[in-house]
Parts: C-alpha cells; sequence; structure tokens
C-alpha cells in the first residue's frame, strides 16, 4: 500500500528526528497556525466541518459540528483525548511520541477556533515517554511564542497544560476525563448533557478530541479542505489509523484510507497470519467492537457504514486478529475481563454484570462450564445492553459495560460449539 | 500535618498555580506523595488534602479509583506484565508466570526484600509489540519468557540507579510496535512515571 | 402516621431548580398528565400516581442515576430507548412506558444484579422489615439468584464512628450516604474508595464519621449497610410504633417521628418538613432520647430530711411541704422566684406563668438562663423570618451563634442556599464557624467591638455594606457567645430592617420561644403583650420583675428567699456556674420540677418527678414563631407527673387557684387569652404537618419592641473571652444518653498563635484562666482563626468550672 501519509509522513520520512521542534519546522511545521491566527472562528469551523474530519477518539462524530455546538459562555476550554486505553489501540501513543508538534499545531488551530484559551491534553499515566516528549514539546514552543501569551505575536493567550492520567481506562469517556481533571473519580457523567460543550471542566463550554482528530487539522490548513477529502472514502475523509495487532506477521500502526477491505487490511498490508495458520476471528475497532470472522467478512469495504451494518464498529482503529489456535472464550474472558476491571462501578449493571460475565466465562474456561451458562451470559449480557442491539441500547451511564457484552455475543454467535464442547469435555478442545 | 521538603513543596505550588482550580491538582500532587515515599502513605495523602484544600477521605477516594496510586509499597522496580488481549494472544500469559518463578513472588505482590514488585496490567498500548511490560512504567516490548526472566535477573543484580526504555528494549525486547527512532538517556527513578514536572525524571547515563 | 413525602412541595424548595410554572404535557404508560416543565419524571410520575421504583434517588440530593433501578422507556425518534427516571426531566409531547416488558426485564435486571453480592441476612439485618430491597425485590425482582459464584466480601460491620457502623456487604453503592456527608452537611468524610467491584463506601484510615449529622445517613440507607449504635439489634421494624412529634432539642422545631415499642422509646427519625428540617435531623437530636429510658430519672417526690439528704416521699407530704414552704415566704412579704421553663411545651409554660404571677406573685420569672437577648425583642422581632426565607434571599447575615454548633438545621438551611442557589453569606463570628467555606464574607472579630463591626455594615462604600447590599436580605442573629452584650444583637436586627431584611433572633433551649409566648420573663405576659394590657388572671403583680442573672443576685444577697426551678440546672447551663451555686446554696428554699437530679436540682429542697418529651401531649413554638404538636408517646416513669398538674395542685394547696384541669384545656385558655395564639387550636394543629406561624392573622406583632443601641465600649483588658457552645456539652440530657455522653470536644482554652507566643504559652500546655467571676485550668490549644486578643473556651465541657459572662481575661501559664 502506498497511499499518501499525512499524520505519520513525518516519522515515516525522518524517522529519528520527527519529534524535535527543528524537523518540524523545517518540514513546513507551524505554518498553518499562523495561518490560523489570522482566520476568523467561523472560517476555520466551517474548514474543518466541509473537510468531513471524523473524531478519531471512536465515535466518529464530526469534530467541526461538534465545534459548532460549543456553547457561547467564556471561559471555555479544550481537552485533547490522550488517554487511549483500549485494548489493542496505540496509534496516539505513536503520534505523540513521534510528532508532539503536530498536536501542538492542531491544539493552537483547535484553540483559535474556539476562542479557548486553556487546552489540557491529557495522556494516560502508563505513558510516561510521550508525555515527556509531549512536555519538551510544550516548552519549545512556549519559548517560540506559539504558546502562552499573545501567541504568533497576536493578542491570543494559550496556556497548555500535561495531565497525567494514572490507570484507568475509563477516563477515555471524555466525561470521565473531565472528572479525572477537576481531580475527582473518572467516573462519567450523567447524559443529558450530552456533549461537554455544552457544559464541560468546571461546567464551562469544553471541546474534547481525540490525539490523532487534532493531529490531521494542520494538513487539513495546508493542503485544504478538497484535499483531505480526496485522501479518503465517501463520507470517510482523510486517512485513519490502524492499530493491527495479534496474529499477523506485521503488527504495527498504518495509516491508510478508508475502503479497503478487511482481506486487504489483513492479508496484504498486515502480512497475514504466521506460522501457516488460519485467520478464526478478528476484533475490528477496539475491544467495544463484536468480532467478525471469515469469511462472512473478509470482503466487507473497512468503511464505517459498512462494518455498521455488518454489527460492529471500526472505533479507534483497533484490529485484534486471531488466529484458529485461540480459545475463543479465553479470548473473550480476557475482553471482558478488562471491561469489568476498569468499571468505574456507578451503574449496578456494569459493576455487578461485567465481573459475573467474567465468572462465568472463567468457570467455563477451567471446564465448570453448566449447560445454562451460555443463555445465562446471554441473559446477563442482555440486562446490560437490552435486546443485545448494535449499537446498545444500554441500562448504564456510559457504553463502557454495554462494551463489554461484545465478545459474549460474537463467540455465542460464531463460535457456540466451541463453547459448547468446553462444558461437554471439561476443558478447551483446543488443547490437544 | 507535616510538610514535604522544600523542593517537593515548591514543585506542588507551581502545580496547582498551573490550574484553574486547585483540585484539578490531586492527580499530579499524588505522584509527588508517591516519588517522596515509594507509595502512597497516609501523611502523603493528608498533606495533598491539605493543600488542594479537601479531606483526606476525598484524596483517598480519588487515589484508590486509580490503578497507578500505590497504597502499598510496591518495590523499588514495579513489574507491570500486560495480559491483555493482544498481548495474552501473543503468550503474556506464559510471561507472567516466568516472572512469577523468577521474581518468587505471585501477581500483586513484592519480593521479600522489597525490591521488585509484579503485577499483571491491563493493555499498556503496546499491543503492536506483544507481549510487552514495564518496569516503572518504562517500556519493553516483543518480551518473552526467557527474556523476562533475564530482566529480573538483571534488575537484581545491576540495581539500575534509574531504568531506562530504550536500555531494556534493546538489552531484553524484541519488535516494537513501531520505531522508536532516536534513544533517550533519561529514565524512573521508583514505581511512578518518570515525569520532568513531578521531578521524577533522571538521566541514567550520568 | 408518618408523612409520605410528596414531590410538589419538594420542588419548590429549590432542589430542581430549573423547575418553573410552565407545564407540559406527558403521557404515562398511554394516560396524558400535565407537569411542570424541568420537573424531573421520577418525581412526575408519582404526582400523577405512578411509582418508579428506585434506590439512589432521594428527593432532597442532587440525583446520581447509578442504581439505574428507575429505568424507563421513552420514544424517541431513533425508536424507544431506555433513561433514568431519576435524572431526565419531563418534556412536552414525551411518551414514558414505566411498565413495558423491557422496562420489567431491566428491573428484574438491576435487582439480580444487586443481590448477587448482597448478603442474604435479612433475619438479623436492622433494616429486615423496611428496607426497599427487600420490598423492591419482592415487587419487581426475579423470583431467583443465578449466580452460583462466590460472593464479594469484606469485613463485617466496622464501627466508622462512635455512633455509627458500616457493613459494607450490605451496601448497595447508591451515594446516598457519601452525597449527603458532601452535599448537604459539608463533612465528606465518607466516599467511595477503590472502583469497579470492589467499589466500597469507606472513611480515611484513623479519621472517623465523626460529623454532627452522621445519623441521617443511617436513615437514608435504603439497606442496613449503615447502622446506629442506639438502635442496632434494638427491634424489628413491625413491632414499632410510630408517633409525629417536634425535636425536644433545638429550636428550629424538627419534625420528628418517635418509634417506640412497648412502652420504651427506641429511635427518632427525621420527618419532612418542607417548612423546617427537610427530614433531617442533628445526631443530637436523633440520638438525644436515651436519657428518656434512663434508670437515673426521679420516679417520686424527694425531699431533703434533716441530716441533709433526700427522702422519697409521697406527693401528698411534698406538695403540701412546698405548698406551706412557699406559702411562709409569701407571707412574710418576702419575694419568690421562678427559673426555667424553656424545655416543656407551651401548656407547661403558661401554667407556670400563671402560677408565678397568681399563686406565688411574682414577676421573678425568668426561661432564660442569663444568655439570652430581651425577652420583649425575642417575642416581639418584628419582620421575623421564617426558616424558608433562607430559601430565597439573595443575602444571609449570620451575626450569631455558631449554627452548625447550635442550630443545626438552620445550619443546613443556610448552607443549601449558599451553595445550591449562589446566597451571599455574610458571617460575622469571633472565631471559624461551620459555614465559613461558603462565606462570601467573613468577619472574625473581637466579641465586645461588635458596635465597630456594625458601623462598618452601616458605612456607605465600606465592602460590608456592600455585601449585604442584595435583597431579600435574611439576618440569623444572636448573642456570638457569653461574652457579647445581648442589646448588639438588638441594634444588628434594627440595622437589617432598616435595609428591608428580616430576621430570625436566635436563642437557646427548645421551647424558648414558646415560654416567652406563655409570658415566662419579667415584662412579658402571654401572647407577646405586655402585661398591663393584659387581664385574664385578674390582677398582675406589682412591681418590675428580675431577669435569670437579678434573681441568681437577688438569692445570693437574701433578697429573694424562695425558687421554683422548672427543668432548669443553673449551675451547668447560665455562664456564671459559680454565682447560680452560691444563689442556690443561700436560698432558703428550692423546689425542682425535674427529670433528673442535676447539680442544680441535687441543692433544692424538695425535687418533684415530671413527665418530660415524648410523655405528655402539648404545643411547642420555634424560632419562627411556628407552634406545632408535640405528642405522647410512653407514660413517664414512677409517679411523675406533668408540670401543669402539680403547679394547679400547688396553687390550690396555696389558696390560690389556677384553674388548669388538662393540657387541652390549658390549650383553649392560651388560644383565649393569647393575643398572638387567637385560632389555635389542637384540631387545627392536628392537622397540619407544619404546625402554624404565629399570629395567625395579620402580620403586626401585639407588641411593638423598641431595640436597644448597640453596645458602645469593647472591653478594656488585653484579651477577651470567647465563651460559646458546642453541640455536645456535659449538659444532663447529654449525660444521660450513653451513646452521647463522651462526644464532648473537651475543655480547652484556644488562643491565636501569636497570642499564644506571646502569652509564652505552648499548644498541648495547661493555663490558668482567669475571670472575674471564675478561673479555670485548661489545656492551651492553637486556632489561627481566633482574631487576636481573643480567648476561646467552649462552654459546659465535662469537668470544666464556669467563667462567667465577663469577658475580660487573663491567661497564664500553669506554674509547675
Ligand atoms: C469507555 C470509553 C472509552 C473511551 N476511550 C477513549 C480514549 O481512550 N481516547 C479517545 O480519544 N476517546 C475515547 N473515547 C471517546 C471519547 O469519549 C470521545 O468521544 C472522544 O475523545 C472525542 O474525540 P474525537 O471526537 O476527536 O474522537 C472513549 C469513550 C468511551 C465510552
Ligand atoms: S457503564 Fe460502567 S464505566 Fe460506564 S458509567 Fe456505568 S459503571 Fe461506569
Ligand atoms: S433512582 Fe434513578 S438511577 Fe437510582
Amino acid at each position: 500500500m502506498n497511499a499518501p501519509l499525512l499524520v505519520t509522513k513525518r516519522m515515516v520520512e525522518h524517522p529519528t528526528d520527527s519529534h524535535t521542534l527543528e524537523r518540524y519546522k523545517a518540514t513546513g511545521g507551524y505554518a498553518a497556525a499562523k495561518r490560523a491566527v489570522s482566520m476568523t472562528r467561523d472560517e476555520l469551523v466551517e474548514a474543518v466541518k466541509s473537510s468531513g474530519l471524523l473524531g478519531r477518539g471512536g465515535a466518529a462524530f464530526s469534530a467541526g459540528l461538534k465545534w459548532s455546538f460549543l456553547a457561547p459562555a467564556r471561559p471555555a476550554y479544550l481537552v485533547v483525548n490522550g488517554d487511549e486505553s483500549e485494548p489493542g489501540t496505540f496509534k496516539d501513543r505513536q503520534l505523540l511520541e513521534r510528532d508532539p508538534h503536530q498536536l501542538i499545531e492542531g491544539v493552537i488551530i483547535t484553540a483559535i477556533a474556539n476562542e479557548v484559551h486553556h487546552a489540557f491534553i491529557y495522556i494516560r499515566g502508563e505513558y510516561p515517554k510521550p508525555a515527556r516528549r509531549v512536555q519538551q514539546a510544550v516548552e519549545e514552543a512556549y519559548r517560540q511564542g506559539y504558546l502562552g501569551q499573545g501567541i504568533f505575536n497576536t493578542d491570543f493567550d494559550l496556556e497548555v497544560i500535561v495531565h497525567l492520567g494514572a490507570g484507568a481506562y475509563i477516563c477515555g469517556e471524555e466525561t470521565a476525563l473531565i472528572n479525572s481533571l477537576e481531580g475527582l473519580r473518572g467516573e462519567p457523567r450523567l447524559k443529558p448533557p450530552y456533549f461537554p460543550a455544552a457544559v464541560g471542566l468546571y461546567n464551562k463550554p469544553t471541546i474534547v478530541n481525540n490525539v490523532e482528530t487534532l493531529s490531521n487539522l494542520p494538513h487539513i490548513l495546508n493542503d485544504g479542505v478538497d484535499a483531505f477529502k480526496a485522501l479518503g472514502h465517501e463520507a470517510d475523509t482523510g486517512t485513519f489509523l490502524f492499530s493491527v495487532s495479534g496474529h499477523v506477521e506485521k503488527p504495527g500502526n498504518y495509516e491508510l484510507p478508508h475502503g479497503l477491505t478487511w482481506r486487504e487490511l489483513i492479508f496484504d498490508v498486515a502480512g497475514g497470519i504466521p506460522n501457516g495458520r488460519k485467520l478464526k476471528t478478528w476484533i475490528p475497532g477496539g475491544a467495544s467492537a463484536p468480532w467478525f470472522v471469515p469469511p462472512d467478512h473478509l470482503d466487507l469495504p473497512i468503511t464505517k457504514d459498512d462494518t455498521a451494518k455488518a454489527g460492529s464498529m471500526l472505533g479507534s482503529g483497533a484490529v485484534v486478529v486471531m488466529n484458529d489456535s485461540t480459545c475463543v472464550v479465553r479470548a473473550a474472558e480476557r475482553v471482558v475481563r478488562f471491561f469489568a476491571h476498569e468499571s468505574c462501578g456507578q451503574c449496578t449493571p456494569c459493576r455487578e454484570g461485567t465481573s459475573w460475565l467474567e465468572l462465568i466465562l472463567r468457570r467455563i474456561e477451567s471446564g465448570q462450564g453448566r449447560e445454562v451458562d451460555p443463555d445465562l451470559l446471554l441473559d446477563v449480557s442482555d440486562n446490560i445492553s437490552v435486546g443485545l442491539a448494535w449499537p446498545p441500547k444500554m441500562t448504564t451511564i456510559c457504553p463502557l459495560g454495554p462494551s463489554a457484552v461484545s465478545p459474549i455475543i460474537s463467540i455465542i454467535k460464531y463460535f457456540k460449539d466451541e463453547v459448547m464442547a468446553h462444558i461437554h469435555d471439561g476443558r478447551c478442545p483446543l488443547i490437544a | 500535618m507535616s510538610k514535604w521538603p522544600e523542593a517537593t513543596e515548591e514543585r506542588a505550588r507551581a502545580i496547582i498555580a498551573q490550574y484553574p482550580n486547585r483540585r484539578s491538582a490531586v492527580m499530579p500532587l499524588l505522584y509527588l506523595a508517591m516519588s517522596e515515599e515509594g507509595y502512597l502513605t497516609e501523611a502523603g495523602m493528608a498533606r495533598v488534602a491539605e493543600l488542594v484544600g479537601i479531606t483526606p477521605a476525598q484524596v483517598l477516594s480519588v487515589a484508590s479509583f486509580y490503578t497507578m496510586y500505590k497504597l502499598e509499597p510496591v518495590g523499588r522496580y514495579l513489574i507491570s506484565c500486560c495480559t491483555s488481549i493482544s498481548c495474552m494472544l501473543l503468550g503474556s500469559d506464559d510471561v507472567l508466570h516466568a516472572l512469577e518463578e523468577e521474581v518468587g513472588v505471585a501477581s500483586g505482590e513484592v519480593d521479600s526484600e522489597g525490591l521488585i514488585g509484579l503485577e499483571h496490567a491491563e493493555c499498556i498500548g503496546a499491543c503492536g509489540g506483544a507481549p510487552a511490560m514495564q518496569v516503572n512504567y518504562e517500556l519493553i516490548e516483543g518480551i518473552n519468557p526467557e527474556k523476562a526472566r533475564q530482566l529480573v535477573e538483571w534488575l537484581r543484580k545491576a540495581r539500575p540507579e534509574v531504568v531506562n526504555t530504550d536500555e531494556m528494549q534493546s538489552l531484553f525486547g524484541g519488535r516494537p510496535s513501531f520505531d522508536w527512532a532516536i534513544t533517550e538517556d533519561v529514565g524512573a527513578v521508583g514505581p511512578y512515571p518518570a515525569y520532568e514536572p513531578f521531578g521524577t525524571v533522571r538521566s541514567s547515563t550520568e | 402516621m408518618t408523612l409520605k413525602i410528596t414531590s410538589r412541595t419538594l420542588s419548590r424548595s429549590g432542589i430542581n431548580s430549573q423547575v418553573g410554572t410552565e407545564t407540559v404535557k406527558v403521557t404515562g404508560d398511554g394516560h396524558e398528565f400535565a407537569a411542570p416543565k424541568g420537573e424531573m419524571l421520577i418525581t412526575a410520575a408519582q404526582d400523577n400516581g405512578t411509582y418508579i421504583p428506585r434506590f439512589c434517588w432521594h428527593p432532597r440530593m442532587k440525583p446520581v442515576g447509578m442504581c439505574r433501578m428507575c429505568l424507563v422507556e421513552i420514544e424517541t425518534p431513533r425508536g424507544k430507548a431506555l433513561i433514568t427516571a431519576c435524572t431526565n426531566a419531563v418534556a412536552d409531547g414525551m411518551a414514558v412506558d414505566t411498565k413495558s416488558d423491557v422496562v420489567k426485564k431491566a428491573q428484574e435486571g438491576v435487582l439480580e444484579f444487586l443481590l448477587i453480592n448482597h448478603p442474604l441476612d435479612c433475619p438479623v439485618c436492622d433494616r429486615g422489615g423496611e428496607c426497599p430491597l427487600q420490598d423492591h425485590t419482592l415487587a419487581y425482582g426475579p423470583g431467583e439468584s443465578r449466580f452460583v459464584e462466590e460472593k464479594r466480601h469484606f469485613e463485617k460491620p466496622i464501627p466508622i464512628s462512635k455512633l455509627v457502623f458500616l457493613d459494607r456487604e450490605r451496601c448497595i453503592l447508591c451515594a446516598r450516604c457519601t452525597r449527603f456527608s458532601d452535599e448537604v452537611s459539608g463533612d465528606p468524610l465518607i466516599e467511595f474508595l477503590d472502583r469497579g467491584n470492589y467499589t466500597q463506601v469507606n472513611t480515611f484510615p484513623e479519621e472517623p464519621f465523626s460529623s454532627y449529622f452522621a445519623g441521617n445517613t443511617v436513615q437514608i440507607c435504603p439497606v442496613g449497610a449503615l447502622t446506629a449504635k442506639p438502635y442496632r439489634f434494638r427491634a424489628r421494624p413491625w413491632d414499632l410504633t410510630a408517633i409525629d412529634s417536634t425535636c425536644p432539642h433545638c429550636t428550629a422545631g424538627d419534625h420528628i417521628t418517635v418509634q417506640s415499642s412497648q412502652n420504651e422509646i427506641l429511635r427518632f427519625l427525621g420527618a419532612e418538613s418542607e417548612a423546617v428540617n427537610w427530614g433531617w435531623l442533628s445526631d443530637k437530636c436523633r440520638f438525644g432520647f436515651e436519657y428518656i429510658n434512663s434508670p437515673d430519672r426521679v420516679t417520686t417526690p424527694l425531699v431533703r430530711g434533716q441530716d441533709g439528704s433526700m427522702q422519697e416521699a409521697s406527693w401528698a407530704e411534698a406538695l403540701d411541704l412546698v405548698a406551706a414552704r412557699l406559702g411562709e415566704i409569701k407571707q412574710a412579704a418576702k419575694q419568690i422566684a421562678v427559673l426555667g421553663g424553656a424545655r416543656g411545651t407551651n401548656e407547661d409554660a403558661y401554667a407556670l406563668s400563671k402560677f408565678a404571677r397568681v399563686a406565688l406573685g411574682t414577676n421573678h420569672v425568668d426561661c432564660q438562663m442569663d444568655d439570652g437577648l430581651d425577652p420583649q425583642f425575642l417575642a416581639a422581632t418584628a419582620d421575623r423570618a421564617l426558616i424558608a426565607d433562607l430559601d430565597n434571599a439573595k443575602t444571609i447575615l449570620i451575626w450569631g451563634p455558631d449554627l452548625k454548633e447550635e442550630h443545626p438545621t438552620l445550619y443546613l438551611r443556610a448552607r443549601h442556599s449558599a451553595q445550591e442557589r449562589g446566597a451571599r453569606l455574610v458571617i460575622v463570628h469571633p472565631r471559624a464557624t461551620g459555614l465559613d467555606d461558603w462565606a462570601a464574607h467573613k468577619v472574625s472579630y473581637r466579641p465586645g467591638s461588635g458596635a465597630e463591626v456594625l458601623t462598618r455594615f452601616r458605612s456607605e462604600g465600606d465592602d460590608l455594606a456592600a455585601a449585604v447590599s442584595d435583597t431579600p436580605l435574611v439576618a440569623l442573629v444572636g448573642r456570638t457567645g457569653y461574652g457579647e452584650d445581648g442589646r448588639l444583637a438588638e441594634a444588628v436586627a434594627a440595622f437589617v430592617r432598616s435595609k428591608g431584611g428580616k430576621v430570625l433572633p436566635l436563642a437557646r433551649r427548645s421551647n424558648v420561644y414558646g415560654a416567652l409566648d406563655m409570658g415566662l420573663a419579667p415584662n412579658l405576659a402571654p401572647g407577646r403583650i405586655s402585661p398591663d394590657l393584659f387581664s385574664a388572671w385578674g390582677s398582675w403583680p406589682a412591681g418590675r420583675g428580675k431577669d435569670a442573672g437579678g434573681i441568681l443576685d437577688g438569692l445570693s444577697s437574701g433578697d429573694i428567699l424562695g425558687l421554683v426551678l422548672v427543668g432548669a440546672d443553673p449551675i451547668r447551663d447560665v455562664p456564671n456556674g459559680v454565682l447560680a451555686r452560691k444563689a442556690l446554696e443561700s436560698a432558703k428554699f428550692v423546689v425542682a420540677l425535674d427529670q433528673f437530679l442535676t447539680d442544680s436540682s441535687r441543692l433544692a429542697h424538695v425535687v418533684l418527678p415530671v413527665e418530660g418529651f415524648a410523655e405528655k401531649d402539648g404545643t411547642v413554638t420555634n424560632v419562627e414563631g411556628r407552634v406545632q404538636k408535640v405528642n405522647r408517646v410512653t407514660p413517664g416513669p414512677g409517679q411523675s407527673r406533668a408540670d401543669w398538674s402539680i403547679l394547679d395542685d400547688l396553687a390550690e394547696r396555696m389558696g390560690s387557684s389556677i384553674g388548669l384541669a388538662s393540657a387541652v384545656a390549658i390549650a383553649k385558655e392560651i388560644e383565649a387569652t393569647a393575643p398572638a395564639y387567637a385560632g389555635v387550636t389542637w384540631d387545627l394543629l392536628g392537622s397540619m404537618t407544619e404546625g402554624v406561624v404565629v399570629p395567625l392573622h395579620g402580620d403586626t406583632q401585639p407588641l411593638v419592641f423598641v431595640p436597644a443601641d448597640a453596645p458602645g465600649k469593647s472591653p478594656s483588658g488585653d484579651l477577651v473571652l470567647h465563651y460559646a457552645r458546642t453541640m455536645f456539652d456535659d449538659g444532663v440530657l447529654l449525660r444521660h444518653s450513653p451513646s452521647l455522653a463522651d462526644l464532648a470536644p473537651g475543655a480547652a482554652v484556644f488562643l491565636n498563635p501569636d497570642d499564644l507566643r506571646r502569652l509564652g504559652l505552648t499548644a498541648g500546655g495547661e493555663a490558668v484562666v482567669q475571670t472575674s467571676q471564675g478561673s479555670a485550668q485548661l489545656m492551651v490549644k492553637e486556632d489561627d482563626s481566633l482574631a487576636h486578643g481573643v480567648a476561646y473556651v467552649p462552654f459546659n465541657q465535662p469537668g470544666t468550672p464556669s467563667l462567667g459572662n465577663d469577658p475580660v481575661v487573663t491567661i497564664t501559664p500553669l506554674q509547675t
């Protein structure tokens, strides 16, 4: 695949110093920010809206539209979501570590577009190296006059604070993240209000965007809206970072346009399944997403809509590939365990339900399963995510709880025999 | 409540001053508290409470929500072995077993010397370099059971003042998620992130 | 008997500030109804007859939507959706289904989830029988649990304070207790700890849940996770009889439910009253009932024998003796005084007032203990505020006692107003108060220099003048401590009135306002009028009566020979305890009507056992002038009798009948003779859950009171004493309530760190504290909220001698 690159271009072309200010400036860095300071809020919002840029944090919501919702009250805040913690996802880490100035430039553009003078970059605590790189870059940007008082010799002030998380996936959920920034437990807030753009940090209007989303902004301003759209595939404009992991020959982050098929991604881009094994199943969009299986889904185009129609999502772009030696009960248990571990604990169905599911799966995996367990798994799931619909109909405040049922529905839908074999044989049928 | 050494207090003041609201400083201050004593003591939390103007119970409520704030000693080197889905697929459970054997404790415990603590972690964002682990949150990707044992042995023998991700990756790592580019010479000095504003970054070559 | 909480009254209180007057149309389960715009579905449905099950939602706190029990289905453009009724407001055209199959399944699911880790120890659980989890499980739950794994375990009940136990296995994590302590009482000492399935409620290690309001969390806990020491394992709910009443402890007149079993009082619960306490109680009020069952109650008349010891006597003997001794003094044209009466009912107070004037012929009558304000001011405060006025106030001036210590439910109300509505609190007090964290302005001043502070409020351009310029303005005024002259409060009230504000005058002892309204003050007749306008009792004794201070002086000097003490313990209760002791020791004859032998009644010649709270019917009047019922729950112990009947009997024996036949009859007489109480009948009160505020008709006070000027001079001397009460002290009722007996903070003298150094004192050391009226040896503590030159000593702590109300004090290190 030799598609044009945007957000990873610099690090591919300049592998040793893409994170430095010198390299950033030498490759056209901060030109977009300089342009942005002389643009009006409306022009900027309009440009981003018409670029079709969708959020890369998982929900794929139009960035420009979100900005246009920002309530008029001031101060308003910008929060960059760098909490990236969903199993399978490691793309923001690369952007933070390898091209921090690109993000900062995105922050500047967003701040100007939204008349925001305080931005927070929230980076998960387990990412100290990315945090160090971003912190250094922020300090450099301050020294250059790109941040601080009167940026780029205008009268626009912009303070940027890098804030470290401390080990809580739920803080990726934007309202939990805001609570965390306020020094509270990272518990998601009630909806409504549906968007922090209405009421967010310190109960003020707040924009929350993902690292990758903002990293695209300099390119949209530099190359133009049309070029950005042209790169993409219909409604999915621009490029998309896929984090491919698991049983593939070449795991890694791949910046690609939408529209390839899963076959192309797994077999061509990521080199296929190693050691002569076969593809068994894959998670198309992060641990929350219902799984796909060959051959049904292999030739589906990778677009937001096609994936949704097939009952799953692209989420934050994490593709986890499993070969035919994988015990699906164990794989499902691992994903469910993650959600149980990361549940904030507010909602009864999520707090109690995810742990219960984990215990049942573990029991089945260890050969203690009962005939009724598959139905029980589904019914408990139903009580967390009503009707087991996709996208979920939630009994909870946030989608974390309902996310935990995706693997369960998937294994019972596609691998019921294997699950039953665990129950009947009292052990995993894949272990000889 | 007793104060921290002046240098730490100074950092605390600087951190508090950054935020529009005092309470927002709780998380960074908890890291400061950890860096003072190696883990979060009651005295440390009480100091945080005092500095941001909330009750110690409120501080504990926040601290206990996040897995990286350790309410008990976790050793000088905290090994976090990822066992989430991508790492599991590539053998992390064997890595964890090897670590348990080599450190001589179960996951979630500290060795008798208080030198090495071991925990299994949920996804640490290194799935492309699975299986992966961290020592004091400094990453090693492409690990395997044998390399993991060697790493423990090395920590025991060399007892590095500073653990540096690039050094460990070159000694014990395998294929990474992506090209790391240049190496850094700084690293972590305890079981909390090495991050300049917390005063927890040290050069490993000095 | 317990009141039903109706959300209509609640939405008026500002809990749900978005609720307006506009209404919207909603379809609920197929029926259309109208609801105020902005009202939450859960209450809107309830008002229209549909109960939606819930655990975490509480009408007096912000919703958290955590338990997910209240899920309902609504129509959306994208099909049906499940939402929580407690966090979603009604909207015009909304179609809600509360009973659909999806809703029922969700409810069953939530209950099953809640029960998987909940122990099945209902038979030994205090909540068994009054447990929403039990009730909801029966009504909405699944038949049985499908959970076969191991339940979550925690250490069984752990004490989290001296009063409260926590069983985390029973906890369903509804966050009611944590929200209460954070949002309502402002002492967030219990919190959620850990995360996800390990989430638990707990305190910080070694930092107990020592909130003055902790008991409320026990009451609102929907399961038996929080239990209170005084009630644990004492009763099963189905054995309890519940009777509504009015709390006997503080002057707010909190609405309570008294629960008893087989004539033993077992529990007080806060009862919902929009006007007064919103269902909340302080721990003193909630747990301060144990004394009622105390074995130390006086149960027979006691007469001092020749040898000085107290002997049991028959009523006839005792009453004859009292009548004879008081009669002798009266015959000799010597003086008799009456002290007390502020803790009983209005009916008892009326009887005492009539007894004093008619049978004893004296005006030396006082129900305050030399620690209050001018009785005419208290009875006739013009532009008197209601407690509920705090809800609408833009500015609240608090210049009086620390509300958290002395008027706990007013503290909660003022706090709510500041915190949730943004009312501006302006606090003037000599040291930190419980509300300081919400104060927009706080003045820490030297007791005695209040006039200077008041001048600032009156000076245009001063920031204090600006601080109180926004109306509606409500002021709570009273004496900040005993070193403060009572006339200052009058001057503050007059200032507030001049700004168009309203005033709540703060005094001490639960029914002090009722007692004053019945004439238990030298210059007041029943019904808030001056004696010259009162003719119902025939002649009124001549001469100016003395107040409590004067009475004690008079007894000490021999001007007054006889004393009738009614539910009063001046030795412990007046600032100058040394004087009180001298007075009692000098008196020729003292009769005490009391429930206990107190430091004072021990010195009496005759002690007559009386019925106390919950042992008699009657009315009481609160700080607003709100008259409410108190009800009999159990008979009094032994031979105890109601005050009025004792007094009637005595009067009879003294040959001056006062003609009182029953509490009901006295109430009728009050209604007929006391102008402010015209129209206030028991029938009327019985039908009103919030009582009535007197005067019933018109807004004029019968009495016009002209306030004094602020006392001009600051006390001389280097140090002044701030001598003030704490919630828990060594009062007689607390002493006999074992659960509360050791909660008093203890004796100490507090000084600003600079003064500490200047006086050569060290924190933790001992000092001798000396006033013109007393001296004490106290531990020294540092308090940087105190202004320079102010020494704070908490009043009536166990084992401390009295220091009096002369604010000039000297403090010297204890020489060892
Ligand atoms: C449980 C949960 C976890 C999430 N984690 C992340 C995350 O780690 N990073 C992220 O950018 N967005 C995450 N999101 C999405 C955010 O809530 C939010 O939609 C996003 O940050 C918005 O940015 P975008 O519009 O630029 O994508 C998460 C959402 C949920 C419900
Ligand atoms: S669904 Fe789970 S993670 Fe989300 S708010 Fe509820 S308890 Fe917390
Ligand atoms: S009552 Fe609505 S979620 Fe608990």
